[in-house]
């Protein structure tokens, strides 16, 4: 008896002492840190200590270009966080965004699916045109430095990756098909439009009997970000039950469904990764952060750099864009000018070639595409494919795209059930009434 | 089963079946049981000791010989111990508070006569039937007005009494508390803390035991909140794991090692509570 | 440790002569026992009321204040409209959809949960070896990190070549769809649920078995009740008001399962619950209205509704469960093994 109340009192007193010390200072407030004030560096303020927060996400490759920041800038310290999955970062930046904006971070990455709604509340991020932005915008690709810039002409994002798109494609199915596997050979075979990539697609599918792409959402998803205009007008109304290009594309995509040339893979499972060893597809839309994708996809399948993965300069429709991100200052931050400063750096051309290297992102400054594309390092896995290179040359002539504010409800979410349908047996007309449907229902 | 009784009494011990050892049928029903649970543990153990490959086998049984240089990557990316010790603050103090306060309520509302105790306790389990997920909105707007964001009170602070506890300590000291204690304790002059203490506590323990247990692995386990209201100052072991998801591509492998390697506090406490949730023979003596 | 005094105390109890009066000390000693009496059980439930007064009713009034306007997540607050999200999302198919999946994986989940779980525990309540062992064994389930679980049960249910389908081809069933037809994904989501909650739930009952007094089991078993006997008019009434606990919380949880079909879905969109939406359930629903659709009004609307629907088959459930758990107290062995508790206890106190 006395031996639990003993127990009792002293859980009250545990708890109570490690209450009490973490309320009394478990942790330090922003402002805290007391290093020597030295004037080294390049800081925009007058050299008073600074922490800067910072959220990114996935697979950004910033450690050490922030231990090299602070090393050249010693009163600022970064306080990094990354969250898992872009899912997640949205749902972080949504929740402070509606809690009024206060939370966010200093710098705040920020997902080019994400902007079409942040775009609405635009006014949650500074005006980089304030800190100098336009100085350095001919660093970037022109539809990229667009992409960040709001309808009233506020540029609210620095850009940091980009994922123009190739093709990643099985030389050794291609050989068995009867196709060129070389891959200066395979852009030149699949250089055209959709219409064509469909028809190489039944050349394979006749003489292999399977299926030429993992399943028909990317495919859409490429086509889509091909227009001039998307699923939303410039105006901002949206564009697509009448849209007579889209239906046009949707009964290309239809008919290569019916064809068989789809191999109805959940995207993200892909059999747990098998589907990219075994044969079961032998082409993959490919932008620049996907490369990575297939790489972990095929050896969790049990395969390696042997299974005959490779990476062709080549997109069908022409050049294509798919995802990226920006680096944007909270309208809340305490240290604007630093936090500007910090974002601006981190996409220097020389600062997003270390990033490239780290993980893989490819660049949306011009300098370090072509730097990339000089080195022409090989990548063993896509048969030493110069990646970087051949990336650097898609990166061209894609076109901007004006991206509403529920673009990507409807990518995931209307055309998302839409492009399973088709692979799972239904025609072209229906899986577009089911498309507008879900249209009418999620958005309107 | 002795061999030594006469014939008559031992059928009929065996005919009872009571405090009998059970049989192989059961221990292997049992086996077949825990073999299923624990799979996917070890599952997560040989991959983790494994590449990246090793997670697309559909039956992987032998662990490779990775786990040690895989802890090694996880340690270098991220702050493992810092994460841990702030893991342990805030699933202990949170474990510790609900239990007092579960038991302390719990025993009120199960033994005590005041007035509004039925409708109380009706609201209180109502309190759960309420969705949470869209509360972190404004939970985030009170903690940033109380200046708590990026601080362990914010997670510590919104869970230090649960209407889970107090629902569960309720339950369980309706019916193993006899009233007629409590009336001998009070007749004997205790006021109502030492009553609690002296009556209550004991026969709470394996129900104090299993709440402990229940509260502490929620809190570890908890992921969206910390990862909204905390930042990389007060990282817990959970939004800590969820930095070995960046690079080039995943590799499982050092994910799955990560989460390995924060399961290991969670195993420990398991054997400390298990030794808790031994007979209640002395349960027995009290009701008898 | 605590028997002996325990014992005495209670010896006492029955054989002192209870006075009329508390023994007092003077007015102010009275009148502080009588304190101590009336407010103490005030005190001892006040501090959960304090900490949701002060962290869990703002958020409460805040998604009910929501749930009136016309409110978009990013953009704040717009018009009033008063019913006007409720009356939309109730004439929503989404939303229907996402309740009967609820419903049903709910049903499919927790009522074998349940009746595992007290199997489970009765098993586990016996004198076993290596104790210990076994009764945390079927907590396993629940300290296995989340991405592990997507990553098993993927590949579990892989229609293509997993565990689930291999070992039905075994006895001659064909592949199932398990990720695509709705029935199929239900029993998958079921399958998580279930496998990672029944040890809990279990060693929640086991607790309650725990402090069941073995001499009424052995009186019944002298009357000659067997072991289903035993366990259905002793066990389970004597545990009943956790038993009752147990399908409560399970009521609730089943109702808000969120976790496992998001796990489940590994798709871009993570959140809509399968390409056709036939496992998403009503949390999952109210999160793709918040965040994907980033219409916080309705998705506060379906908060409460959801949370009407909970009071609404917790009522039910809490019913069912009384009538069940009180019917086999009146049985005869029953019966008779309480008339010999008395008689002991009354021996014993002599």
């Amino acid at each position: 008896m006395s031996f639990s109340r003993r127990r009792t009192t002293l859980g009250i007193a545990a708890g109570a002492t490690a209450f009490a010390l973490l309320v009394a200072g478990c942790s330090s407030s922003k402002d805290d840190d007391k290093t020597p004030a030295t004037s080294g560096g390049n800081a925009s303020t007058s050299g008073e200590d600074v922490t800067l927060t910072i959220t990114t996400f996935g697979t950004m490759g910033y450690e050490d270009l922030y231990t090299e920041y602070q090393e050249l800038h010693p009163n600022v310290k970064i306080e990094a966080t990354n969250i898992d999955t872009g899912g997640n970062a949205r749902t972080d930046t949504f929740t402070k965004i509606a809690a009024g904006g206060d939370g966010l971070t200093d710098i705040v990455a920020l997902e080019e699916g994400w902007l079409g709604a942040i775009m609405e509340v635009s006014d949650s991020f500074e005006d980089l045109r304030d800190y100098g932005i336009e100085d350095r915008k001919s660093d970037w690709l022109d539809w990229k430095y667009a992409q960040g810039t709001d309808a009233n002409g506020r540029v609210i994002g620095y850009g940091t990756d980009i994922g123009p798109e190739g093709i990643c494609y099985r030389g050794d199915l291609f050989e068995a098909a009867g196709l060129p596997s070389d891959r200066d050979a395979v852009a030149d075979l699949l250089e055209g439009d959709w219409a064509h990539f469909m028809e190489v697609g039944k050349q394979y599918k006749d003489a292999t009997g399977k299926a030429f792409y993992d399943q028909s959402g990317f495919v859409w998803n490429a086509m889509v970000n091909q227009l001039s205009e998307g699923y939303y007008k410039t105006d901002g109304s949206l564009n697509i039950e009448d849209n007579a290009d889209m239906q046009a594309l949707w009964a290309i995509l239809a008919d290569g469904a019916a064809n068989g040339l789809s191999a109805a893979q959940g995207a993200w499972d892909w059999n747990g990764g098998k589907s990219f060893v075994d044969g079961t597809f032998a082409t993959f839309m490919c932008p620049g952060w996907m490369l990575g994708v297939v790489q972990g996809n095929t050896e969790a399948g049990g395969g390696d750099a042997s299974t005959g993965w490779d990476f062709a300069d080549v997109f069908p429709g022409g050049a294509a864009n798919w995802g990226g991100s920006f680096l944007a200052v909270a309208a809340n931050s305490k240290h604007k000018a630093e936090a500007a400063a910090l974002a601006s750096w981190l996409t220097e051309p020389e600062q997003q070639v270390k990033q490239f290297e780290a993980a893989g992102t490819f660049p949306s400054t011009i300098a370090s595409a072509e730097e990339l594309a000089a080195s022409g390092t090989p990548n063993a896995f896509f048969n030493d494919a110069p990646v970087g290179q051949l990336l650097a040359g898609r990166a061209q002539g894609v076109k901007a795209q004006f991206k509403g504010p529920d673009d990507s409800l409807i990518q995931e979410n209307v055309f998302g059930p839409a492009t399973q349908a088709l692979d799972n047996g239904s025609d072209g007309p229906s899986g577009w009434s089911q498309a507008i449907d879900l249209l009418h229902e999620l958005v309107g | 089963m002795t061999t030594t009784l006469p014939p008559v009494k031992r059928k009929r011990r065996q005919s009872m079946g009571i405090d009998r050892r059970p049989g192989f049928v059961l221990y292997g029903l049992l086996t077949a049981f825990i073999l299923g649970n624990a799979y996917p543990l070890w599952w997560t153990f040989v991959v983790a000791s494994g590449t990246n490959s090793t997670r697309g086998e559909t039956f992987p049984l032998i662990p490779g010989g990775n786990f040690l240089s895989n802890m090694g990557k996880v340690l270098d990316a991220i702050p493992f111990w810092k994460a841990l010790v702030n893991s342990l603050i805030v699933s202990g103090t949170i474990t510790v508070s609900v239990v007092f306060f579960s038991t302390l309520a719990g025993y009120a509302f199960a033994k005590l006569r005041f007035k509004g105790r039925d409708g109380l306790m009706v609201f209180v389990i109502a309190t759960m039937a309420v969705p949470t997920q869209l509360g972190i909105i404004p939970l985030f707007m009170l903690m940033k007005d109380f200046g708590w964001t990026g601080k362990l009170g914010a997670v510590i602070v919104p869970m230090l009494v649960t209407a889970f506890g107090v629902f569960f300590m309720r339950q369980y000291l309706v019916d193993v508390i006899p009233d007629e204690l409590i009336e001998a304790a009070r007749v004997d002059g205790a006021n109502q803390f030492r009553t609690f203490l002296n009556v209550a506590v004991p026969a709470a323990r394996p129900a104090m035991a299993i709440l402990a247990l229940f509260t502490f692995m929620m809190a570890w386990t908890d992921f969206l909140w910390p990862m909204i209201v905390l930042n990389a100052q007060n990282p817990t072991m959970q939004t800590a794991l969820a930095n070995l998801q960046s690079g080039y591509y995943i590799d499982y492998s050092i994910v799955l090692a990560g989460a390995v390697m924060a399961t290991i506090p969670l195993l420990v406490l398991f054997v400390a509570a298990g030794r808790q949730l031994i007979a209640g023979i002395m349960q027995g003596a009290v009701k008898g | 440790m605590s028997t002996s005094s325990e014992t005495e105390v209670a010896a006492d109890a029955t054989t002192r002569r209870r006075p009329q009066v508390p023994t007092r000390s003077g007015g102010f000693g009275n009148w502080l026992s009588q304190f101590d009496r009336k407010v103490t059980p005030y005190i001892y439930i006040s501090p959960f009321f304090l900490l949701f007064g002060l962290i869990g009713l703002f958020p409460l009034a805040y998604t009910l204040y929501v749930s009136l306007f016309d409110w978009d997540l990013l953009k704040g607050k717009g018009d009033f409209v008063g019913f006007g999200n409720f009356r939309e999302v109730l004439n929503s198919d989404l939303f229907m959809n996402s309740i009967g999946n609820t419903i049903w994986i709910f049903l499919m989940s927790s009522i074998p949960q349940v009746i595992v779980a007290l199997i489970l525990a009765a098993i586990l309540d016996q004198n076993l070896r290596g104790k210990s062992f076994w009764r945390m064994g079927v907590l396993l389930p629940y300290v296995v990190a989340p991405v592990a679980v997507a990553l098993i049960f993927s590949s579990v249910f892989n229609e293509a070549d997993g565990l689930a389908n291999n070992l039905l081809n075994l006895i001659g069933i064909g592949d199932q769809a398990w990720k695509h037809d709705r029935v199929e994904s239900w029993f998958a989501i079921a399958s998580m649920v279930n496998w990672r909650w029944t040890g809990y739930n279990a060693l929640i009952l086991l607790a309650a078995m725990q402090a069941v007094p073995r001499d009424m089991y052995e009186s019944a078993a002298i009357d000659g009740a067997g072991w289903a006997r035993r366990f259905t008019s002793i066990t389970i009434p004597s545990i009943r008001p956790t038993v009752i606990f147990v399908i409560i919380t399970s009521t609730i949880g089943g109702l808000q399962i969120f976790a496992e079909p998001r796990l489940f879905d590994v798709s871009n969109a993570g959140g809509i619950g399968g390409a056709d939406r036939q496992f998403q359930t009503t949390v999952l629903f109210l999160w793709e209205m918040a965040f994907f659709r980033r219409d916080f009004g309705q998705a506060a609307a379906v908060a409460w509704l959801l949370f009407l629907l909970i009071l609404l088959f917790g009522l039910v459930n809490f019913f069912l469960s009384r009538a069940i758990a009180t019917s086999g107290s009146t049985s005869r062995a029953a019966r008779r093994a309480a008339k010999k508790q008395k008689y002991l206890a009354k021996e014993a106190a002599k």
